[in-house]
C-alpha cells in the first residue's frame, strides 16, 4: 500500500516538475519579449524626440519595405506616439504576465518541495519498517 | 545552570550558505559580468562609429562635390562623384528618415552620442556593481570553505552598539565590546588584521597591569597546584575568584597532548595569523607552560575551552573531515590565544566593573587534547566564578 502510494507521489512529483520547467520556459520567453519591447520603446522615444526637433517643413520619409514613402511630419509624429503607446501597453501586459507566472512558479515550487518531503518521509518510514 | 549563562549561538556559516551555493552564485554573477562587458563593448563600438560619422558629416559639405569610388555589387567599384554634399537623409529609427542639412545632422549625431555615452556609463556602473557582488560571493565561498562560524549573542550581554540582538559576523565591534565580536570582526574582514597587531603590541606593553596580573596568577597558581591533586574543580573554583582561568590550568597538561578531535576552526586572514602567531610564540617560548601560570597558560586555557566548546557544539569530530587548511590551524589557535591576552589587559583599565565576555570562538585545536570531562567542569567553574571576576574572559556556550 505504501509502495503504491510512493509511486503515485513520485509520478505526481514528475508531473509537477515538468509543469515547473514549462513555466520557467514561458517566463524566459516573456523576459525576452520584454527586452525587445523595451529596446523598441527606447528607439521610438528617440525618434519622437528628433521629430519634435524638426521644423514644420522638414521632409520625413518612412521606409516601407524597399521604398521610402514621404510622410507628413505631423502624421509621422502621431504614428510614433501611437506606437509608443502601444509598446507601453504591451510592456505593462507582459509585466502582469510575468508576475502571474512568477506566482505560479513559486506555488509550484512549494508543492514540489512538499511532495519531496512526503516522499522522503515515506521512504524513511519504509526504511525503518 | 548551563542555561542560565547561555548567551547566544554559534552557527557554522556553511549551514547557512553551502559552498556550492556560494560558488553557484559567484558563477552566475560572473556570467552577468561577461554579458555586461559584451554589451559595453558593443556600446563602445557604437560610440566610435558615431564619432567617425560625425567627423565625416562635418567634412563633407566643405566641398561641393567629392570624387569617390561607388560600390557596385559585392566586389566592384566604379569612380563617381558625390554631389549635394549638404543634404543628408538621416535614419531616425523605426524606419523614419528625415532630410537634414549637415549642421542639423551633426546635431542629431551629437544627441545620439550623448545617449550612447550615458549608456556606456550605466553599463560601467553596472559592471562595477556586479564585480563587487562577485567578490562578495567569492569571499563567502572561501569563508565557508574555511569553516567560518557566525556567532550570535543575546542582547543582555552585549552592549548597545553591537546589540539589537546580535553581533553579526560582518559587524565591527568596538575593541572592548566582547571577545567574540572583536575576534569575529577580524575573521570577517581581512582588512582588519592591521588593526589587531598594534592593539596587541599596546597590550603587551602595558606592563603595570600585566605584572599585577602575573603576580596574582602566581599566587593563585600555587593554590591551584595544591588543589590539583585532590578535587581540583571545587578547589580551584574557590581559588579563582579573580581568575577563573586558573582553574583550568590543571587541565592544560592534558590538553596539550595532541588530538585530532576538533576539526572546525575559525580561520583568520593568513597574514594576521602569522603576525600574531609569532608574538604569541615568543611569549610561549620563555615561559614554561607547566611551571608558571602565565599568559600562555591563559591562552591555552581559553583555547582549550574553545576547542571543547566546539567539540560539544559541532559533532563533526571525525579526523577525516579535516579542512584542507591545516597548516593554518596552529597559527590560528595561537592568534586567538594571544588575543585573549590582549583582551585581558586592555579590558581591565577600561572597565571598572567587570566585563563579561560572551560568545565563544570555535577553534580547531588539533594539537590540544581536551578531555571533555575536564572541560565541562572547567566551564561550570567559569560560570560560577564569573560574577566576581574583574577581568574579561571567554565563556563557552553552546547551542
Amino acid at each position: 500500500m505504501s509502495a503504491s502510494n510512493l509511486k503515485d507521489l513520485q509520478r505526481e512529483l514528475e508531473n509537477k516538475a515538468n509543469d515547473l520547467s514549462k513555466l520557467q520556459k514561458e517566463i524566459a520567453k516573456n523576459h525576452q519579449m520584454r527586452k525587445k519591447y523595451t529596446v523598441q520603446l527606447g528607439e521610438n522615444e528617440l525618434v519622437l524626440k528628433e521629430l519634435d526637433l524638426l521644423q514644420e517643413d522638414a521632409n520625413v520619409y518612412k521606409l516601407i519595405g524597399p521604398v521610402l514613402v514621404k510622410q507628413d511630419l505631423a502624421e509621422a509624429n502621431a504614428n510614433v506616439r501611437k506606437r509608443i503607446e502601444y509598446i507601453s501597453a504591451e510592456l505593462k501586459r507582459l509585466d502582469a504576465t510575468v508576475q502571474d507566472l512568477d506566482e505560479k512558479q513559486n506555488s509550484k515550487k512549494d508543492t514540489i518541495l512538499k511532495l519531496q518531503q512526503r516522499i522522503q518521509s515515506l521512504q524513511a518510514g519504509k526504511g525503518k519498517a | 545552570m548551563k542555561e542560565s549563562w547561555k548567551k547566544g549561538s554559534v552557527t557554522s556559516l556553511a549551514s547557512v550558505f553551502p559552498v556550492e551555493e556560494a560558488q553557484k552564485a559567484a558563477k552566475r554573477v560572473e556570467d552577468a559580468i561577461a554579458d555586461a562587458q559584451n554589451e559595453l563593448h558593443r556600446a563602445r563600438t557604437f560610440v566610435a562609429d558615431n564619432t567617425t560619422l560625425l567627423n565625416l558629416v562635418h567634412k563633407l559639405p566643405e566641398q561641393l562635390s567629392h570624387q569617390i569610388m561607388v560600390p557596385f555589387g559585392k566586389a566592384a567599384f566604379f569612380p563617381g562623384r558625390l554631389i549635394h554634399t549638404n543634404e543628408f537623409l538621416v535614419l531616425l529609427g523605426e524606419g523614419y528618415y528625415a532630410e537634414r542639412t549637415s549642421k542639423q545632422t551633426v546635431e542629431i549625431l551629437q544627441r545620439r552620442g550623448k545617449s550612447l555615452d550615458s549608456q556606456v556609463d550605466s553599463l560601467e556602473a553596472n559592471i562595477k556593481d556586479l564585480q563587487a557582488q562577485l567578490s562578495f560571493f567569492n569571499a563567502t565561498a572561501s569563508q565557508v570553505a574555511e569553516g567560518l562560524v557566525e556567532i550570535t549573542e543575546t542582547e543582555d550581554y552585549v552592549e548597545k552598539e553591537s546589540n539589537e540582538g546580535e553581533s553579526k559576523s560582518g559587524m565591527f565591534s568596538p575593541p572592548f565590546l566582547s571577545d567574540t565580536a572583536y575576534n569575529f570582526k577580524e575573521y570577517a574582514y581581512s582588512s582588519s588584521p592591521q588593526q589587531d597587531a598594534p592593539n596587541l603590541r599596546n597590550a603587551t606593553d602595558d606592563d603595570g597591569d600585566y605584572a599585577r596580573i602575573l603576580a596574582k596568577m602566581d599566587e593563585l597558581e600555587k593554590q591551584e597546584l595544591a588543589a590539583e591533586s585532590g578535587n581540583h574543580s571545587d578547589q580551584s573554583d574557590e581559588s579563582t575568584a579573580d581568575f577563573d582561568e586558573i582553574s583550568y590550568r590543571g587541565h592544560i597538561e592534558n590538553n596539550l597532548q595532541s588530538s585530532k578531535d576538533f576539526q572546525q576552526s575559525v580561520l583568520l586572514d593568513q597574514t594576521n595569523d602569522e603576525d600574531i602567531a609569532t608574538e604569541f610564540q615568543k611569549k610561549h617560548d620563555h615561559k614554561d607552560v607547566t611551571d608558571q601560570l602565565n599568559f600562555a597558560n591563559l591562552a591555552v586555557q581559553s583555547r582549550d575551552r574553545e576547542g571543547e566548546n566546539f567539540a560539544k557544539f559541532v559533532e563533526s569530530t571525525d579526523p577525516s573531515e579535516k579542512i584542507p587548511v591545516l597548516s593554518k590551524e596552529k597559527a590560528v589557535q595561537a592568534t586567538t590565544a594571544s588575543k585573549t591576552e590582549v583582551r585581558h589587559q586592555t579590558s581591565q583599565p577600561s572597565f571598572d566593573s567587570r566585563k563579561a565576555f560572551t560568545g565563544s570562538i570555535i577553534e580547531h585545536a588539533d594539537n590540544l587534547q581536551t578531555n571533555s570531562r575536564n572541560e565541562s567542569s572547567a566551564s561550570s567553574q567559569g560560570s560560577g566564578s564569573q560574577s566576581s571576576k574583574p577581568v574579561s574572559r571567554f565563556k563557552m556556550q553552546r547551542r
